[in-house]
């Protein structure tokens, strides 16, 4: 593949669209030419940043209380028979309530997240392998080497996130693990930030039912640990955390990125 | 399905994707005086339609599908209304390809965070000024997170069209940034000289 034919190409690797072939042929292209290689980062740093800015809009905080409420498919305030600021207005109270606690829940700016065992022991790899004290088993910037490298290691296929999706450029990976349970993580960087990915089975969260029951209640979970931000989700048979110093939401588009695999959806 | 529980199971598929439609619909409806109608509108006919939503498949699009159409709706009635134009749908071919070096000034590739966050309004006026459908589609991506066929299927176009339309939504995006930071940096220029 030629400069220009990978250049062609650049909307759909950004994009993880495309058949695998054609992200195989560009990933080549990009392994072996350092001038696409960091004329894709741009653009797609480019394009991150846009979507970002796109996405990011001031929101009225009653907007959906009403909206769900004239649509018939939220609590309605009741119309008679009560007294003002009776049972109808307290209905609505709790569903603003609710709708803001989890909005605040989502939120990855929020600051006093819950701190978590499975966050605190993430955290504590990340930080141990950053700094050289856990074995470094293997390095590699190659996101096919790194996934054939957990072949056979782990009892799971480990996948690198589409670096498109979230900026995640892997440098490495390891087998540790987790409370008794195999667990696999990557080493890599978003921008300038150190990340790490930990796979694990889904049943290694027994071992943390807070963090498993607020799974099931809300789907990803945001935890602080220490100087370290972590974001967990489930996907299939594993649960997977990413951690780093980094932006929350950075965290968050690393973690979706790695379910968007067909085998994900 | 009794009514409770069928508000309840819609308000959990709803509320992760609430932001995600406001999003949408601000940037997408001629005013944003309009927003609650619309959204409201269209919540009313996801909900009255839940029924026939089958579980398991993909309700975000399911319901952006129904916040399109109303958005589509109410903007045309606002046209018919005003009087005034709006860019068309024209035909254009599918295989439309993008240049290989798009025109981009250097500072929006190096330092992109710096010129988005001085000129946040030129970019949605940017936008705005994109055909509809290339609008819709740059949208969905950025604001929905769909994927090309999700996108094709809330649009009810082939998913040829939301290729192109968002290689030429990017363009000209980028297009309209680059001008604006190059006037800023001759502005400047100026004003030291």
């Amino acid at each position: 593949m030629t400069c220009a034919e990978a250049r062609q190409h650049w909307h759909l690797y950004h994009d993880s669209e495309g058949d695998v072939a054609l992200h195989a042929e560009v990933a080549a292209h990009l392994a072996d030419c350092p001038t696409c290689a960091e004329w894709f980062h741009l653009q797609s740093q480019l394009e991150r940043q846009i979507a970002a800015h796109l996405a990011t809009d001031r929101a009225d905080p009653g907007l959906w209380a009403r909206v769900l409420a004239s649509a018939g498919a939220g609590p309605l305030p009741t119309r008679s028979g009560g007294r003002p600021g009776g049972r109808g207005a307290l209905a609505v109270a709790t569903f603003v309530a609710s709708v803001g606690l989890l909005v605040w829940w989502f939120s990855p700016n929020r600051r006093d997240a819950v701190d978590t065992g499975l966050a605190r022991a993430t955290a504590g790899l990340h930080e141990r392998v950053q700094s050289g004290r856990e074995p470094f088993e293997f390095a590699s910037t190659s996101d096919r080497e790194v996934e054939e490298y957990f072949k056979g290691r782990v009892p799971f296929p480990v996948r690198c996130p589409p670096r498109a999706d979230a900026g995640f450029f892997v440098r490495g990976a390891g087998v540790t693990d987790i409370d008794g349970q195999p667990a696999a993580y990557l080493r890599g960087r978003v921008g300038g930030t150190a990340v790490s990915v930990l796979v694990l089975p889904r049943a290694a969260l027994d071992a943390f039912p807070a963090q498993r029951a607020a799974l099931r209640q809300y789907g990803i979970v945001h935890a602080p640990a220490g100087a370290y931000a972590t974001v967990l989700r489930e996907f299939d048979q594993n649960a997977v955390v990413v951690v780093g110093a980094a932006d929350p939401a950075a965290l968050a588009r690393v973690i979706n990125a790695y379910g968007s695999y067909p085998e994900h959806e | 399905m009794a009514k409770s529980a069928k508000a309840e199971r819609f308000l959990e598929h709803l509320q992760p994707l609430q932001r995600k439609l406001e999003g949408y619909c601000r940037r997408m409806s001629y005013s944003a005086d309009a927003v609650p109608d619309i959204l409201q509108s269209a919540v009313a006919s996801a909900f009255r339609d839940f029924d026939l939503y089958a579980e398991g498949t993909n309700f975000p699009a399911w319901v952006f599908g129904y916040l399109h159409r109303e958005i589509q709706n109410a903007n045309r009635r606002h046209r018919k209304h005003q009087q005034v134009g709006e860019p068309a749908d024209v035909a254009a071919p599918d295989h439309w390809s993008p240049p290989h070096e798009l025109p981009v000034h250097q500072l929006l590739l190096d330092a992109p965070e710096v010129v988005l966050d001085r000129c946040d309004a030129d970019l949605a006026g940017g936008v705005r000024l994109l055909r509809p459908v290339e609008r819709s589609v740059l949208l969905l991506h950025a604001v929905g997170e769909f994927k090309y066929r999700e996108i094709a299927e809330i649009l009810g176009v082939p998913i040829g069209t939301v290729m192109s339309g968002l290689a030429r939504a990017r363009q000209h995006v980028r297009e309209h940034l680059a001008a604006i930071a190059t006037e800023a940096d001759s502005t400047r220029t100026r004003g030291g000289a």
